[in-house]
Formats: structure tokens, C-alpha cells, sequence
């Protein structure tokens, strides 16, 4: 497993050709020759936070790989505010940060990207780059992120360059209702499906080997939807299907430039949904044999801290769950099949006290969404944005369980989700495999 | 006697005897491309029809919900088998026509001249008609979807009109393309859809004139919403 099995999956490909760098950017990686680490940002008009992450990386880089030749890479995609400008500008005050001045100069390439506008081919550039120094290890961070400190960059790169892992996830402490998409579904399906417990798969800030960056270079996924958006779930599907060696690292909070929480969640769901239905599709002979899941290790001191508040509007949510049962039941019958919208039915004038969708009817739910999905029932972008509703009803139902838990308790309930997905499998391989509903 | 016999009795039967020698060539030949033309009719209606089944038309006419309009229509038949009938139709209708023209008698000939010319106002106009259709359920379907994801109640409302809409528009098309009292038409579908639009404006000017005057005293003076704030992050 691990570094070999990534090898021989890239071996199977043709090779492709190097992705095209701006003269200015090709003439600096010559310039820089070969580097060990390489740490990629990728930005879209984020001139408030982008120094900040700058400056952590910085030190992060100093403090913890003083010897070590390091380049920072800012692939943007045009931002009209300054951005590169700030990247360029952002310094460290070492003496401050009680580190040795005598460290390796950190290199930076700040770089337009090509392709469709989007984080995957910001990404990609940064990989091309990554690939050009010949970096043995990698980390990628958010540019809005106003919670990163340098110790961020050492648990995304040391598991990849002292323990030889492929992969780092990230793993935050988020409060019980931040992330609610990762946790009633992308969280559960990944681990039920793949049989490995990554607790953010789509967490943003990511660490990976050399020999990983090339692989995702070598897949035929540039010109996709993985291009615009859905990078963050596809390097994490891609790292385990591969067979790479896989971790996590305690981040701490996540706090990041607040985005307004109601932009078009439709989309948004869409978007997600989209990336985990498609990569189910494209590697169901890795996912279709695994039976169990396992812990996945954990490096990094964990510690508990005060997180955000959230509030919720949970009679809102139930709202419009109940119009989309009053107006898309045709539809959702396509989708999942009248067994399943008839158990719905009852909850079509449930009070907020009586309301639930229980975990099993969820996990069904998703799993007759990911074959209809893969059966094209109806154009996929209806089919996934008619799931927005059922996704409501379900958080609704996440809320009005934990109202009065703690977070390590609300994780306790994701944990039975979890659980409840992963003796449902078979149901999805049943139905994967063209049988009837029950 | 001889003479009258000859004259009156034997000539215009050697006339007509000549009449009908020289059309019975073409009615032969009218009989032969009519029964070919049958036989043809039958031999590819029947492939088109087993061809289609092959590359499960049905099955993808399910999923666009065609099956599901021909039923509420009281069509029991499925696409396939329509498709292999229109066929076998469409051939013999041009045999008969074919066959009809070899007769070499001018109205026939006029008559098939002027079908043959229409055949493809017909084609153009069936499939403005199966566009139309189909564009609408799709677009009818996003807007349904759409509308209860933004919680407007009269989601299903708002996708009818979005279907009929579309449908009365290539409806229109259609007849125009077909050539049916075409100014009749086109002012008629002005009319309506005019008549829609202005309903619709009316309708919600004075049925949701509080949410349109909450609508810009927020945006102008951006004022939040009244309802309790929601800031769940979900990714």
C-alpha cells in the first residue's frame, strides 16, 4: 500500500502533458531549481486575510523547517484588489517570533492561473509547480483564513516527510452546527463507502506527498467540474482510492472570512453532492468490496476552545422541507422511490416537537439519491438541487436532537450516523447493482 | 352494314380497347409500387421499431416523462411502437402517391406535387412540436425546484405557467411553420401572452405589494430581514 500503490495507479495512465506556466512564473521556478517543501494559496480577491496566511506560513516554515528549501505559491485567479500585491508585501518579523534568522529564504512565486476559473485549477497550478522543484511535500491553505498559525504547516507537512504519508486531512474543531453538509452526509458516506474515517474530507487545507501530486496531475479531471469546484472532496477520494497512506492533523478552530451562510445553498449542495455522486461512479470497484471502516490516525495536540456560536432557525428549515413536500413529491418519487416519499408523508403538518427524519429513512434517502444520480433518472442538476429540502428536514432534525448537547456529545449522534450508514451498504450495493427496492 | 358495323360498334371499341392498353401499363405499375411500397412499409416499420427498442428509446423517453404524457393523452402505445408506425405510415403514403402518379393523370400529379411540397412544413412543425414539449418539462422542472428552494409559495403555480409558456409558444411556431392562418396566429399568441404577462404583473402588484414594498425598503436602505437570523456554515 501506500507510496507504491500510488505509483502503479499513475503507471496506468498516460502520461500528460506539463500544464502551461506564464513565462514569468516558468523563468522563477527555473530560477528556484529544486525545493523540498512547497506550500500553495490560492486566492480570489482576499487582500484582507491573504497577508495573514502569508506571514503564518512564513514562520511555520521557519520555525519548524529552518533547513529546508521552501517555496510559497500563490496561484490567484485575477483578483482585482490587490491580492498578489499583499502576498508579495507580507513579511515576518522573525526576532519577534524567537526564531534564528539563519534560515533557508523562503522563495515565493506569485502566478496567474490558466484554465476554467475555479480552486481545482488553482490547484493544478500549484501541483505543476509542486512537480516542476520536485517537492517531496506539499501543504495547501485557504487565503481566508484568519485562525492559521505556523504550527498549521508542520502538522500538514511533518506526517509527510518524517512518518512517509501520503495524505494529511485536516481536522478542526467546529461547533455542532458548523458543517452541517460534512457531517449528515459527505463524512458518513465517505467513511461507509471507502472504509476510512477522515473526519473533514473537504476541510480546504490539505498536506500531500510528491509522488500524490503527481498522480493528481496525471488524472483526466481538468476540464471538469473538479476544475471549478469540488477539488477539496476529490483529493481526498483520489488519495484514498489510490491506496495512498492517509492522516489527519489537529488544526484546532477553523474561524474564516465569514460568508453569507444563505448564498444559494441549492448550488452550493449541488456542487458537493455532484463531486461525491461522481467520484462514487467512478470508483465503485474500490468502494463496492469494503465492508468495515477504520480509524484513521490523528496527529497533533488535541485541546478544546471555544467555537463561534451558530444560530439556527430550525422552523424555517421545517418549512421549507414541508413546501418541498407539498410541490416535489412527483419528483422526489423519481429520485427515491414511493416506499421512501410515502414515509414521508406523515411529517407533511409536523410540529417542530414531532418532527424527525430518522437515520435510517436519511441514509436511504442519500443512497437512492447516489443511484439515481448514476442512473440519470432526470438531469443531474435538478436531481441534486431537488434534494435541498430533504437536506433541510434533515438538519432540522440534527438540531432539534442535539438542542442542549455539547459538541463531543452532538459527535456522539454523527457517530451513530455514521454507524447507521455503514450496516446500510449493503442496501447501496443491492441498489448499485440494479435490484429492485425493497 | 358492314360499314355502320365497323364504324359505329367496332371503332370505339378499338378506341377504347386502345385507352385501356395503354393506361393498363401504368396501372400495373401503380399496382406494383403501391404493393412494394406496402411490403417496404411493413419491413421497416417493423426494423425501426425493434431498432429503437434495441437502443431503449422507451426507457429514455421514461425518463423525460414522454410515457407519462402519452398515457395522460389515452396513447397506450410506447415511443417505439409509434416511431415504427409513423414510419410504416410516412412509406406507404408516398408508394400511394408514387403509385398514384404513374397513372400520368394531371389533378393526381398536382395533388402529389403539392403534398410532397408540404411534407416538410409537416416535419419541421412535428418536431417544433416534440422540442417544445420537452423544453418545457425541463424548464418547468427547474423552476419548480427552484422556486420551492427559494420558498415562494406558488412554486407549482409559477412552473405551469412557465410550461405553458413555452409549450403555447411552440405551439405557435408550429402553425406558423404549417402555414395556418398565420397572421391568426401570431396576433393570437401575442395577445395571450401579452394578456399572461400583464395578468401576472397585476396579480402580484396587488397580491404581494407588502413583499415587493418589504423587498426595496430593505434593499434601499438595507434594512435586514425581520425573520431570525439563520447562520448555519454547511460546509
Amino acid at each position: 500500500m501506500g507510496s507504491d500503490a500510488i505509483e502503479k495507479t499513475s503507471g496506468r495512465l498516460q502520461q500528460k502533458p506539463p500544464v502551461a506556466l506564464t513565462p514569468e512564473t516558468e523563468s522563477r521556478v527555473q530560477a528556484i531549481g529544486e525545493a523540498e517543501i512547497l506550500v500553495g494559496i490560492p486566492s480570489y480577491n482576499n487582500v484582507d486575510t491573504i497577508a495573514h496566511v502569508v506571514r503564518a506560513v512564513s514562520a511555520g516554515l521557519a520555525k519548524y523547517f529552518p533547513g529546508r528549501r521552501a517555496v510559497l505559491v500563490n496561484s490567484d485567479g485575477g483578483s482585482s484588489d490587490g491580492t498578489p500585491e499583499a502576498v508579495s508585501r507580507a513579511v515576518v518579523d522573525f526576532s519577534a517570533l524567537l526564531v534564528s534568522d539563519h534560515q533557508s529564504p523562503l522563495q515565493k512565486i506569485i502566478t496567474p492561473y490558466h484554465g476554467i476559473p475555479g480552486k481545482g485549477s488553482a490547484f493544478r497550478t500549484v501541483f505543476e509547480v509542486a512537480r516542476r522543484v520536485k517537492a517531496k511535500a506539499c501543504a495547501v491553505v485557504d487565503s481566508d483564513l484568519r485562525s492559521i498559525t505556523p504550527e498549521w504547516i508542520e502538522l500538514l507537512l511533518r506526517p509527510i516527510l518524517d512518518e512517509k504519508y501520503d495524505y494529511v486531512a485536516p481536522y478542526y474543531l467546529r461547533h455542532k452546527y458548523d458543517g452541517t453538509i460534512t457531517n449528515s452526509i459527505v463524512y458518513p458516506l465517505t467513511r461507509a463507502l471507502y472504509g476510512q474515517r477522515i473526519r473533514q474530507p473537504i476541510g480546504g487545507d490539505f498536506g500531500f506527498s510528491g509522488r500524490l501530486t503527481e498522480h493528481y496531475l496525471d488524472q483526466h479531471v481538468w476540464e471538469s467540474d473538479v476544475a471549478r469546484f469540488g477539488i477539496d472532496i476529490w483529493m481526498t477520494t483520489e488519495a484514498i482510492a489510490s491506496g495512498a497512506r492517509v492522516c489527519q492533523s489537529f488544526l484546532g478552530a477553523k474561524i474564516h472570512n465569514p460568508k453569507d451562510p444563505s448564498a444559494d445553498l441549492a448550488a452550493m449542495l449541488m456542487q458537493v453532492l455532484g463531486a461525491v455522486f461522481a467520484l462514487m461512479e467512478e470508483h465503485d470497484k474500490v468502494w463496492l468490496d469494503r465492508k468495515v471502516s477504520e480509524p484513521v490516525k490523528l496527529f497533533g495536540f488535541q485541546y478544546e476552545v471555544g467555537v463561534e456560536p451558530v444560530n439556527v432557525n430550525v422552523e424555517r428549515m421545517i418549512a421549507a422541507f414541508q413546501l418541498g413536500l407539498e410541490d416535489l413529491v412527483p419528483i422526489w418519487e423519481q429520485i427515491l422511490g414511493r416506499g421512501i416519499v410515502a414515509e414521508l408523508l406523515p411529517l407533511r403538518a409536523a410540529s417542530p416537537a414531532e418532527f424527525r427524519i430518522a437515520d435510517d429513512l436519511w441514509v436511504r434517502i442519500v443512497y437512492e439519491a447516489a443511484v439515481a444520480y448514476r442512473a440519470r433518472v432526470m438531469p443531474r442538476e435538478h436531481l441534486l438541487k431537488a434534494l435541498t429540502p430533504l437536506y433541510l428536514g434533515r438538519t432540522a432534525t440534527f438540531v432539534l436532537e442535539t438542542q442542549g448537547l455539547t459538541t463531543a456529545e452532538a459527535e456522539g449522534r454523527i457517530e451513530q450516523l455514521c454507524l447507521v450508514y455503514e450496516s446500510r451498504k449493503s442496501y447501496l450495493v443491492e441498489r448499485w447493482h440494479g435490484q429492485p427496492q425493497a | 352494314m358492314k360499314d355502320f358495323f365497323d364504324k359505329a360498334l367496332l371503332a370505339p371499341l378499338e378506341h377504347l380497347g386502345g385507352q385501356v392498353l395503354a393506361v393498363l401499363p401504368n396501372v400495373l405499375a401503380m399496382a406494383i409500387i403501391v404493393g412494394v411500397g406496402f411490403v417496404a412499409a411493413w419491413a421497416l416499420g417493423h426494423a425501426v421499431e425493434r431498432l429503437l427498442r434495441v437502443m431503449r428509446l422507451d426507457e429514455l423517453c421514461n425518463r423525460l416523462g414522454i410515457n407519462a404524457a402519452l398515457a395522460r393523452g389515452g396513447v397506450k402505445a410506447d415511443p417505439s411502437r409509434i416511431v415504427g408506425r409513423t414510419t410504416y405510415w410516412m412509406i406507404v403514403s408516398f408508394a400511394v402517391i408514387a403509385g398514384l402518379g404513374a397513372l400520368n393523370l394531371q389533378p393526381i400529379n398536382r395533388f402529389a406535387q403539392s403534398f410532397l411540397a408540404y411534407i416538410p412544413h409537416v416535419l419541421t412543425g412535428g418536431v417544433i412540436l416534440v422540442a417544445g414539449y420537452l423544453l418545457s418539462n425541463f424548464i418547468s422542472q427547474g423552476v419548480l425546484i427552484a422556486a420551492v428552494n427559494a420558498g415562494l409559495p406558488p412554486a407549482r403555480l409559477i412552473a405551469n405557467m412557465s410550461r405553458w409558456g413555452v409549450q403555447l409558444f411552440a405551439l405557435a411556431m408550429a402553425l406558423e411553420e404549417l402555414g395556418i392562418a398565420q397572421s391568426v396566429v401570431i396576433v393570437g399568441f401575442g395577445i395571450t401572452f401579452g394578456g399572461v404577462v400583464f395578468a401576472t404583473c397585476l396579480a402580484f402588484g396587488l397580491g404581494a405589494k407588502d413583499l415587493a414594498k418589504d423587498y426595496l425598503e430593505r434593499t434601499l436602505s438595507n434594512r435586514p430581514r425581520d425573520r431570525a437570523p439563520d447562520d448555519l456554515r454547511h460546509l
